[in-house]
């Protein structure tokens, strides 16, 4: 029993020191700069409702811009990639044609490659198709995750063979059973995929460095670093820029927290 | 070939259904053909070919390999890639066991879903951020972490900014990040194992370190053998959380490979040079895994 306190205590513990970071990443938005830089420190901001920070950072920054842009991007590639996956995972779960096996495990296979191996021939790629510094640039390699066909092809597997046979013998088009039959019955799976590669796509960095140039194509990793340099750091705006780029993610985090896990213990595959 | 011939023009019903199979997942084979094969073939190609200014190529066998692998910098950001890699990875797979057993021993659920999202946290901060955050409460001089050291009279560290500091705490935020992510794929398969086996134990009066030692470790077996690929790939691949805070800094003390990588494509634009790193990265990774797979051969299910 006493064992059991203790477990508990010791588990709380460590939850509140992960948990620090964010209260004081948290608190120091809150400060003015002479706050930050008071010697001994002080936890507490002098004003619990100072929001000057948040102000300057889009003040300073096109930061309303970057959250666009990462809105966006995320949203188009967590669509994109939930389309073709949950096709392709029907593909792959439902039909028998020559080389399905070949071709899906060459998929998986592609879960082996780490991006940053395949980056510079993309690059060139990009420049030469003028794509460079544009939405579609950023967007080329994350349109689709091998994650997802993976995902949407163990879900739709074990649905019945009964469904799709009774469509087929009343006369349904093969697109027509994909879409009224059997995607009404993985939506769990399509809403774990959504929100994963959602999360994914809103924190990506490597990427964007490469292919962004301008400013107003920015999204919010990148424009997090322009509070940065090697000389002087504002951290109580840098703090606030950070806050910004988090909250849209935990929210959606928070809410939904049971399907992200459910796509966490799926993406052990994911590397 | 004549399989082929029928999945284009099929004849009877079957061949249709072969060709609607074949057509749902050709827009994904088509997609990571172009995305991800043929620039890996690309890279592979491009290693052996050195790119004179004005954009003509010339095939240069094996000298970019000899240039890149007798050099003392790329070795630099290998054996700080490893070391990193050596402190952070056993460290969360450890914590991460450790987190997971203790909730799921917790009786409320409510209390244990409460502490697993504190824990799992971090994972949706973005790694930038993250790097960020920890950057400030290291920081030297106005840093929580000295703050906290000087209360137990410990004097101010210098931290990102130390030759010999720069790398442990770098690992730690790597840590801090992958920690949640790891306890929660133990904590599904904990939660998948049979209370029988439990009971079982119990009635042959097992204690706790030995239910612990012979029955939930092996039967962890698979996950922490994934878990430790997983988090040795991660790492091998770290490069927000350096480029963001010390890019590479303070001397060359926390270069990785990745970030050398990327120096040298798109700060001195050597591709040659680069794509021989990605090869690199490439056969190293694609060894660690297959060594996985040699071992474990059967594959991990949910």
């Amino acid at each position: 029993m006493r064992l059991r306190w203790l477990t508990a205590l010791l588990l709380a513990c460590g939850a509140l020191t992960v948990f620090f970071p964010f209260f004081w990443m948290a608190v120091t938005s809150l400060k003015t700069a002479p706050e930050i830089q008071r010697v001994p420190l002080r936890i507490a901001p002098d004003q619990w409702m100072n929001l000057g920070n948040y102000r300057e950072v889009f003040h300073r920054e096109p930061f309303g811009r970057y959250l666009f842009n990462s809105g966006l991007i995320a949203s188009v590639s967590a669509v994109s990639s939930l389309i073709v996956s949950s096709l392709a995972g029907y593909g792959f779960a439902k039909f028998r044609f020559p080389a399905r096996d070949a071709f899906f495990f060459a998929i998986i296979g592609i879960l082996m490659v780490p991006f940053q191996s395949v980056v510079v021939p993309l690059y060139l790629w990009v420049n030469r198709l003028g794509f460079l510094d544009t939405y579609l640039g950023i967007l080329a390699p994350d349109l689709v995750s091998v994650f997802g066909v993976f995902l949407m092809r163990q879900a739709i597997e074990v649905l019945p063979n009964d469904y799709i046979d009774a469509a087929r013998i009343d006369g349904c088009s093969e697109f027509r059973i994909f879409y009224r039959v059997i995607l009404p019955m993985v939506k769990p799976a399509m809403a774990t995929l959504l929100i994963i590669k959602f999360m994914w796509t809103w924190n990506e960095f490597f990427w964007p460095l490469v292919v962004v140039n301008s400013p107003s194509m920015r999204v919010v990793t990148i424009g997090l670093m322009s509070f940065t340099n090697i000389y002087f750091i504002e951290y109580n705006l840098l703090t606030a820029a950070a806050v910004i780029s988090i909250l849209p993610i935990l929210v959606v985090f928070l809410t939904l927290q049971k399907w992200v896990v459910r796509g966490v213990v799926m993406s052990g595959l994911k590397g | 070939m004549r399989h082929w011939v029928r999945v284009a023009f099929p004849k009877t019903y079957m061949d249709r259904q072969r060709r609607a199979g074949f057509l749902f997942i050709l827009p994904a084979v088509t997609y990571f053909s172009l995305v991800f094969i043929v620039p890996l073939i690309q890279s592979v190609i491009g290693s052996f070919h050195r790119t004179v200014p004005g954009g003509t190529s010339q095939f240069v066998g094996i000298r970019l390999y000899e240039k890149v692998l007798t050099d003392s910098t790329f070795w630099t950001a290998v054996r700080n890639t490893i070391h990193l890699l050596l402190m952070s990875v056993p460290t969360t797979v450890v914590l991460a066991l450790v987190v997971a057993i203790g909730l799921h021993r917790l009786v409320s659920l409510r209390w244990r879903n409460v502490w697993a999202a504190m824990y799992f946290l971090p994972f949706s901060a973005s790694l930038v951020a993250a790097a960020l955050i920890w950057q400030w409460i290291y920081d030297p001089v106005y840093g929580f972490l000295n703050y906290g050291l000087s209360l137990v009279r410990i004097p101010p560290q210098k931290w990102l900014q130390s030759l010999a500091q720069v790398r442990p705490s770098i690992a730690l935020v790597s840590v801090w990040v992958r920690l949640g992510f790891d306890t929660m794929i133990f904590l599904a398969a904990l939660q998948s194992i049979p209370g029988e086996y439990y009971e079982a134990a119990d009635i042959d009066g097992a204690s706790g370190w030995q239910r612990l030692r012979y029955l939930t470790l092996p039967l962890l077996n698979p996950q922490i053998i994934m878990v430790c690929i997983l988090e040795l790939i991660f790492n091998f691949k770290i490069f927000d959380q350096v480029y963001a805070t010390t890019q590479g800094g303070p001397a060359s003390a926390s270069q990785t490979v990745i970030m050398l990588l990327y120096d040298t494509a798109f700060k001195y634009f050597r591709m040659g040079d680069a794509s021989v790193m990605a090869v690199f990265v490439f056969v190293t990774l694609l060894t660690v895994t297959l060594l996985q797979w040699r071992i474990f051969r059967k594959p991990i299910e949910y």
